[in-house]
């Protein structure tokens, strides 16, 4: 993976597979740490595949081939600069990832296009709730995106309409630059 | 999420092109999203793809996302499939390959050898 938004990209990805009905994802970007927490109520992880092997290449539950690498590959990102990434199952249906990148190391990786992972998100999967919070270091949580609102007012079809992809686009970034997510090494 | 009646207005104002637009689909795109795919590229064809379509006006295709398919150095891979034709599926299609698949194969229904995968079922 080229930057960090394809990583989250992936993961979503994963929520979708696992039945998930709404995924919450959490930001937080202080002192060039950044922070990420994915929330579903999918299926969660099989208890057969176990938490802590889930982040091993060559455990999967797919058919088509005998590795699964999104993952592993997300958790070497982390790992490689310092960072640490966790899974573990809710209590009640579904399934958390969190994991934290140390943006000034050298290893880090580019943010990407993280603004675009949610419209891509919202195109791809429709029928999945969204909702997106950003943490400004001060444990202040704002919400910048919620699906199901903007569902109320659009449909799906409407997302192809150049003005209001470019609209949802110009307000996610907003929120972005507020913690500093359009930098590098963000507000240190 | 804020500005959401700014965003009711900016509906409201293009919802008649909308209107005229809604229709049956004959033909539909998939591209493959997994993460074999992402790492390939595939979310940029798939915008390449539907920033294609918008600007054709044709309300007769769709975009739609799949998995894995299990042939991950073909990514990005995209199946084409028109209604009354064989299934098509393009290896490696990057953002160049796309606009070259979508004017030739899904404008003009000539398959595009050059990024040919599989065809039929």
């Amino acid at each position: 993976m080229k930057d960090i938004a394809n990583h989250i990209f992936d993961i979503l990805e994963n929520s979708v597979r696992a039945g998930a009905t709404k995924i919450e994802i959490l930001m937080k970007f202080t002192q060039g740490c950044f922070y990420c927490q994915i929330t579903d109520n999918g299926a969660g992880i099989k208890v057969k595949e176990k938490e802590r092997e889930v982040t091993d290449p060559f455990v999967t539950s797919r058919k088509e081939r005998r590795v699964g690498l999104g993952l592993p590959l997300l958790k070497s990102t982390a790992e490689g600069t310092g960072g640490f990434l966790k899974i573990y199952n809710l209590e009640k249906r579904g399934c958390c990832l969190e994991f934290a990148i140390n943006m000034i190391h050298i290893d880090a990786k580019p943010f990407g296009d993280l603004t675009r992972v949610i419209l891509d998100a919202l195109i791809c999967w429709p029928e999945t709730d969204l909702i997106l919070w950003l943490d400004n270091g001060n444990n202040q949580r704002e919400e910048i995106f919620n699906s199901k609102e903007l569902k109320k007012i659009l449909e799906i079809g409407d997302l192809k309409e150049k003005q209001i992809k470019d609209f949802i686009y110009q307000s996610l970034e907003e929120g972005f630059k507020k913690i500093g997510i359009d930098k590098q090494f963000g507000y240190l | 999420m804020k500005n959401l009646e700014e965003l009711k207005k900016i509906r409201e104002r293009v919802k008649r092109d909308l209107e005229l637009r809604t229709g049956k689909h004959r033909i539909k795109i998939v591209v493959c999203l997994g993460t074999c795919g992402i790492a390939a590229g595939a979310r940029d064809s798939m915008n390449t793809l539907i920033d294609l379509i918008t600007r054709s006006n044709r309300n007769d295709i769709i975009v739609t996302t799949s998995g894995c398919a299990g042939f991950c150095e073909q990514e990005p891979m995209i199946q084409v499939y028109v209604e009354g034709e064989e299934p098509v599926v393009y290896g490696k299609v990057d953002t160049k390959a796309a606009e070259e698949i979508f004017n030739q194969h899904i404008l003009n229904h000539q398959v595009v050898e050059k990024y040919l995968f599989t065809k039929g079922k």
